[in-house]
């Protein structure tokens, strides 16, 4: 901001320092593997082309009278965007975690300007500018409109990436803790569930009312910043100079503030100790553990024990958390939502079981390298028996249930009760088909689930999650093939109705039956390849 | 010198152990006696193969070639005598973070099949002695270096092994838990079992160990009691350094800007 005359010297030098710093940690970032190189270069293509796409669609707009409110609108989201990011991503800058450079004189100011500046390379701020550019073009009519353009759109783009470096810097401490880590990894659920909910709203505004509908919202969005700066382009453009003129002081106020906020955080972070040191101290004291009182109520010994820990990982281990809280926001979704909206047929109940039996594979990769206690307590087909038998039940204590429920709901949303039975047994095969080739997938294809980030694969063992998944699935489905078969078939003939109850006990036998069968294929080769599985589940 | 304590069997016996990862080949046919009720180290610098050692003669990693017994027992051909018998403490490999200390002590007593009331008995004596007692209802993944190499030593201890292996158990601890760690593990060998560690801090060799085995490029260049091995060298650390062939290095001279007094 205002610069003052004492900083000018140290912020020539350490400016382009910075940025240098950061174009260097990218180049080196690439360097690093082929596949990385790839997913950039594949990200970049795919941004820009969305970019040039929205910048398209937002010259389309030009004349439209809603226009305003759409990209005033598209701002905001944008915005939170960037405030939301650095929360979910925090290891994707290097240079945003201030806390690296702390051993070096440098003074807060120039410190902030050095990496606002470097923080405008990238791809987000490139995507960021061509939709404000986009915007502005869409809005824009007459000489006054077309110069608060030029200012507006570099000042709307600092107000967002200050706003991504006020949020970094204030939640560094959270972002560097545990709990920090555990968030970023349950970010994924997040933005699918955002997605699920955007995909919903742009569903609405298609059925009724269309753009009409989002003036209300603008009216209020043209008043925050960054979407203030695109509003007084559109102010501009109708003449209400006055409004302008307010609307970009308020996103200059903004921009002002942040970076305030920004350097009273780094001064702040720079001079205390960090996360680290306090973090021993205090969470001890916060952190409630729920213990006992499961135990009670599950199998004593090697089962008990095995259960107990699973149950307690799909609470604790946020990644074993994610993939649960998936797993059951899918079963569920797909069939009620498919009955509401009146496409569903009642086997789509099943999709609740095949989605949860999906848990029961890479069992191994969820326990990570400490694997390794595991794997000496095994010294025999049998120990390997028990202990894939204590993750099966521990599994079934949530899916058996859940699989029920999903099922009742969805046969009730369709009124279909007659079906309930042949469909909860279709069910219950179809997760005893899941997990008997989940358990021996877990043997014969184990692969790492790396704990940081969102990815669930270790580079390099994305083919052997495929083969395995995918594999299982069919295998799975394969198996069902009897009890589908049945199924058919009693729909069929004409007298079949009448028998279709009987699917329930013939389907959950069947069930029950192949899960021992593929438990005890399992065993053995579980118990004969511990170093292998040892060795592919440490990796990343 | 390997069959020294009065002609016991030996507690690890080492034959033609191989282990390569693509081109680097990380043992190179050792062959080794670790004689019972002593306190081995297994001393060697960074990368000189003691975690791949360590590893293949628990039965983590399979050797490409050799064999391993413990107390007598083949550890692949009969890893259940072997497994019973012996605790373990790797370097590198996780724990059950996502368990508090008490927890991940009670789940691994009963994966061993000891009955849980006894789990229990010794898991709070255990934590007790380690002073791990203050945390034992904090998470794992929480834990400070000391704290986990603790906790991983209690679980290793767990079901009174005969011969406890730990891989680095002093790197990174804090000097109280280090004398904690010591004074167990020293009660620990008193009582006729067997310690082998790996380490490269020779002091704590020297003054930890009565028997100790070299290892250098993936291969034992010495082994025997700690006297034998150090030889007329005023410390284990010369003679070590004799062993590796690192002395005689003086560069000084290249860093001749270096010292107090003149800025930049």
């Amino acid at each position: 901001m205002s610069t003052s005359t004492s900083g000018v010297s140290s912020e020539a030098s350490i400016t382009p320092v910075v940025v240098r710093l950061k174009l260097s940690l990218l180049r080196n970032g690439l360097r690093q593997s082929a596949g990385r190189r790839a997913a950039y270069i594949t990200s970049v293509v795919v941004v820009l082309l969305f970019a040039a796409l929205q910048l398209l669609g937002l010259i389309a707009l030009r004349g439209n009278a809603h226009a305003a409110s759409v990209t005033v609108l598209l701002i905001a989201v944008m915005a939170l965007g960037w405030a939301v990011m650095p929360l979910f991503f925090p290891s994707g800058d290097e240079t945003l975690d201030p806390t690296r450079l702390v051993m070096l004189p440098l003074r807060p100011d120039p410190l902030v300007r050095a990496l606002l500046v470097a923080s405008l390379v990238g791809i987000g701020p490139l995507f960021t500018l061509c939709l404000l550019v986009g915007s502005v073009i869409s809005v824009a009519h007459g000489t006054a409109a077309y110069v608060t353009g030029v200012v507006a759109v570099p000042l709307a783009l600092l107000v967002c990436v200050a706003l991504a470096r006020a949020v970094a810097a204030a939640n560094i401490r959270l972002l560097s803790s545990r709990k920090g880590r555990d968030l970023a990894v349950l970010s994924g659920l997040v933005i699918a569930i955002g997605a699920q909910l955007v995909n919903f709203g742009a569903q609405r505004l298609g059925s009724a009312g269309g753009l009409s509908r989002l003036d209300p919202a603008a009216d209020v969005l043209r008043w925050v910043p960054p979407g203030s700066a695109i509003g007084a382009v559109d102010s501009m453009s109708r003449g209400s100079y006055g409004v302008g003129v307010a609307q970009l002081v308020l996103s200059v106020a903004a921009l002002v503030g942040l970076l305030a906020l920004w350097s009273r955080h780094l001064t702040q972070l720079m001079t205390s100790p960090d996360g680290s040191t306090l973090q021993a101290g205090e969470s001890a004291a916060r952190e409630r553990i729920p213990t006992g009182g499961l135990r009670r109520l599950l199998p004593s010994g090697r089962t008990g024990t095995v259960m107990e820990r699973s149950l307690r990982y799909v609470w604790r281990d946020p990644k074993t958390k994610a993939a649960w809280v998936t797993s059951l926001a899918i079963g569920l979704i797909v069939p009620v939502f498919n009955a509401l909206q009146g496409t569903g047929s009642i086997y789509f109940a099943c999709f609740a079981a095949g989605m949860l039996g999906i848990q029961m594979y890479n069992q191994f990769g969820q326990d990570t390298s400490a694997f390794w206690m595991v794997a000496m307590t095994i010294a025999s087909p049998h120990d390997a028996y028990v202990e894939l038998r204590g993750r099966a039940l521990a599994l079934l204590v949530i899916t058996l249930p859940y699989a029920t429920l999903v099922t009742v709901l969805t046969t009730a949303m369709l009124d279909d009760w007659s079906k309930l039975p042949e469909v909860l047994g279709l069910s219950f095969a179809l997760l005893g088909a899941m997990l008997a080739t989940g358990a021996w997938s877990s043997a014969r294809f184990p692969y790492s689930i790396p704990q940081e980030g969102y990815k669930n694969v270790a580079p390099g063992q994305a083919g052997l999650a495929w083969i395995a998944i995918f594999g299982g699935m069919v295998s799975a489905a394969l198996l069902t093939a009897p009890v589908i078969a049945l199924t058919i078939w009693l729909n069929v003939t004409a007298d079949g109705d009448r028998w279709s109850w009987l699917l329930l006990p013939l389907g959950a036998g069947y069930g029950a039956l192949i899960t021992a069968f593929g438990l005890r294929m399992a065993a053995p080769r579980t118990a004969r390849r511990l170093p292998e599985i040892l060795a592919a589940v440490s990796k990343g | 010198m390997a069959e020294g304590a009065g002609g016991s069997a030996p507690a690890v016996r080492v034959q033609g152990l191989w282990k390569r990862f693509g081109e680097q080949v990380a043992v190179a046919g050792i062959d080794l006696e670790l004689p019972a009720g002593r306190f081995i180290g297994l001393v060697g610098p960074n990368g000189a193969g003691k975690t791949t050692t360590l590893s293949m003669v628990t039965g983590l990693l399979r050797p490409d070639q050799g064999g391993v017994e413990v107390v007598g027992h083949d550890v692949w051909r009969d890893p259940a005598a072997v497994k019973a018998r012996i605790g373990i403490l790797p370097e590198g490999l996780r724990l059950f973070e996502r368990l508090s200390g008490r927890e991940l002590l009670a789940y691994t007593g009963r994966l061993r099949g000891l009955p849980g009331a006894e789990v229990d008995k010794r898991t709070t004596q255990l934590l007790d002695v380690l002073d791990l007692a203050g945390a034992q209802h904090k998470l794992v993944v929480d834990y400070s270096t000391g704290m986990r190499k603790k906790i991983g030593l209690a679980a290793a201890l767990l079901h009174n092994p005969e011969v406890l292996f730990l891989d680095e158990p002093f790197e990174g601890v804090d000097p109280v838990s280090a004398q904690t760690i010591r004074g167990v593990l020293e009660r620990y060998t008193a009582s006729g079992a067997t310690v082998v560690f790996s380490s490269h801090v020779m002091e704590l060799v020297e003054s930890l160990c009565d028997w100790v085995a070299v290892m250098v490029a993936g291969r034992i260049r010495a082994h025997g009691p700690l006297a034998e091995v150090r030889g007329d060298a005023p410390s284990l650390q010369q003679a070590f350094l004799e062993l590796v062939g690192a002395q005689g290095r003086d560069r000084g001279s290249d860093l001749d800007w270096l010292g107090g007094g003149a800025m930049r």
